[in-house]
């Protein structure tokens, strides 16, 4: 859908806990800048910085006397005094390296021992536990996303190319949708806690819970509605995320205490988990994640299409790409003057069979071989495929342009 | 045992009235007879052209894939379409190799008595419907007269009727003119009678719909 430019998401996230950033980049972060709730958790950063940052050690100390230098009293007041554990929202990053959890997770992704406990602890943080946006996973779930939205997104429309923009949604929907994140993230088994503070396990996801009967959206934070009940395809393709839905972000700044469900801080963690990757291992790597987690996943495309009017746009096909009209032809039937007849028709463009279908009577046989052609049509896989992202990076692990098939669009009745 | 022929028999046996030559039929009666009408052809992938050993693919059959796009669907420069003409070629060859006799051929009396399924040939299957032209002949000055005719008395003129008259489908005319009036007078007196359908039929209809609706979606 869209383009992102990842160098700058990378270094903007890794050193964003040094300073609070004069341009907020997630609608979290300009919520937790109004409400001024992070002051409270500068004696943290500091801590942070030197644990969780993936850059060097000396650029990790620089920053810090930076850091200690531009507040130099409320630090040196906040250091001195000790907080105690059950004070803190999330639980401490320091934590992290003592949690079998963690551990346990970080092997059972198979991710290196480069890849920081602390890091991952954080991913675990939805802002609805911690507000501040130096210590929850809002900033590297927005790239997270932008991240899973890119590759499935190229992955789709290179594979097939002559898909339905309705059904790309749906297929986006069902690979990288919320549901499908929160089936991913129960499948790595998380687990979350009862209520999040600084003295649980770090190894659980960290959420305020919505308590039976709440509504999830309440006031402001309702879910886009549009003005104009006619929204073209077309504006959805502009205007939409990789879904085809109106971003929420931008049109109101999410609350960040707010209480959410499982389901949203699971897929938060999920793609800060991916937002993370690309940060800490680099582009490699997270893609062979996503490949792994996400294209392993089997989605039958063919399920997704809803013909309405299947006869009818075959022969529009057919006469846009200068075909003969389809010619629906009884192949063979068994029963006929029976109480469960069986006929198997074929629709035929000159002396080429287009689809097949079986029904129980010959509308039922027709209509079913004019949506299976149609399929035949849609479905289109070329056998070459260069997906966009494969040609970035270093020469090594590039490869070759080879341009794909662009295709015209569907069919409009 | 006596080999004769029984006297009752002679005797029932009725006189030849036609002077037509005795003909012979051969019906399924013998073992051996039926035995070679259950002999079927083996399938092309079970006999190789080759002495080497390779693989045999004989699926069973089904229907078939909407991933395995049609020839005719496929890009001009996709390299299947060259695989796809050298595996159409394979097997008309096949099919010629085993083509079936001129005596079985159809509308002789062997290809009638026969159970069998029928061998493979270049001919296409009959088409559902009739085939039909699609023909553009209606210009201005009939459009102007089909809407006219159809504004002026929609009860007289209806799209059966105006179809009939220029030769048209009823839905081109549909699409030419609509009469919103009579659309909602015949709507109300529709609904009116469905609402007096009971569960069992209301029912039924509605799950005729659904049904319809399940032929797009594959299901």
């Amino acid at each position: 859908m869209k383009r992102i430019r990842i160098s700058r998401c990378g270094s903007q996230l890794l050193s964003q806990p040094t300073t609070i950033p004069r341009r907020p980049i997630c609608p979290y972060a300009a919520a937790a800048l109004q409400r001024k709730t992070t002051t409270s958790h500068n004696h943290r950063i500091q801590v942070r910085l030197q644990s969780t940052s993936a850059a060097s050690d000396a650029f990790d100390l620089e920053e810090a006397s930076s850091g200690s230098g531009s507040q130099p009293s409320k630090s040196s007041r906040l250091e001195t005094k000790h907080t105690p554990l059950e004070g803190l929202p999330s639980p401490h990053p320091s934590a992290a390296e003592r949690s079998s959890k963690l551990a346990a997770l970080r092997s059972r992704l198979s991710l290196p021992e480069r890849f920081p406990l602390q890091t991952l602890a954080r991913t675990l943080v939805h802002p609805s536990a911690d507000p501040n946006p130096a210590f929850n996973n809002a900033s590297l779930a927005v790239m997270g996303a932008n991240l899973l939205g890119y590759y499935t997104t190229e992955h789709i429309i290179c594979n097939y190319p002559r898909l339905p923009i309705e059904v790309l949604f749906a297929a986006q929907e069902a690979y990288i949708g919320p549901k499908a994140l929160a089936t991913i993230a129960a499948e790595w088994g998380i687990e979350a806690v009862a209520e999040p503070g600084g003295e649980v396990d770090p190894g659980l996801l960290q959420l305020k819970r919505l308590r039976p009967g709440e509504n999830p959206n309440p006031g402001s934070l309702q879910p886009f509605k549009p003005v104009k009940w006619n929204i073209t395809t077309t504006h959805r393709i502009m205007k939409g995320d990789e879904f085809g839905v109106k971003k929420a972000f931008g049109s109101a700044p999410l609350s960040v205490n707010q209480p959410v469900t499982l389901e949203t801080a699971a897929q938060s963690f999920v793609r800060a988990l991916v937002g993370s990757l690309h940060l800490h291992l680099g582009r490699p790597l997270a893609k062979r994640f996503f490949r792994d987690h996400f294209m392993s996943r089997h989605l039958d495309i063919s399920k997704l299409f809803d013909f309405r009017t299947p006869t009818w746009d075959l022969s529009k096909l057919c006469a846009r790409e200068g075909f003969e009209p389809p010619i629906a032809r009884l192949i063979s039937e068994t029963g006929r003057l029976s109480r469960h007849p069986v006929f198997v028709v074929g629709v035929y463009s000159g002396n080429d069979k287009l689809g097949e279908g079986v029904g129980s009577s010959l509308d039922e046989a027709r209509v079913r071989a004019a949506a299976a052609a149609l399929k035949g049509w849609y479905l289109y896989k070329p056998l070459d495929v260069t997906v966009p992202s494969s040609t970035e990076g270093i020469e090594l692990e590039k490869s070759n342009w080879r341009p794909n098939l662009v295709d015209c669009g569907e069919v409009i009745c | 045992m006596s080999t004769s022929t029984p006297i009752t028999r002679l005797c029932t046996k009725a006189p030849r009235t036609s002077l037509l030559p005795f003909v012979q039929l051969r019906h399924e009666s013998t073992s051996r007879r039926h035995k070679k009408l259950m002999h079927l052809p083996e399938a092309p992938s079970y006999t190789p052209t080759r002495s080497a050993p390779t693989l045999v693919f004989n699926p069973p059959s089904s229907a078939p894939s909407a991933y395995h796009t049609p020839l005719k669907f496929l890009p001009p420069n996709d390299r299947r379409r060259k695989l796809n003409t050298e595996a159409l070629k394979y097997a008309s060859a096949t099919s010629h190799r085993q083509q079936t006799s001129a005596l079985a051929a159809p509308g002789t009396p062997l290809h009638i008595a026969s159970h069998l399924p029928p061998k493979p040939s270049s001919m296409l299957p009959p088409p559902v419907r009739k085939p039909y032209e699609k023909k553009y002949t209606l210009g201005e000055v009939e459009i102007a007269e089909i809407r006219r005719l159809r504004l002026s008395d929609p009860d007289k003129w209806t799209r059966v009727k105006l179809a009939e008259k220029f030769g048209c489908t009823q839905f081109f005319v549909g699409m030419l003119v609509r009469v919103p009036e009579k659309h909602q007078r015949v709507e109300t007196s529709h609904q009116k009678a469905r609402d007096m359908w009971g569960e069992r039929r209301r029912g039924a209809r509605e799950d005729r719909i659904r049904r319809r609706a399940m032929w797009g979606r594959d299901e």
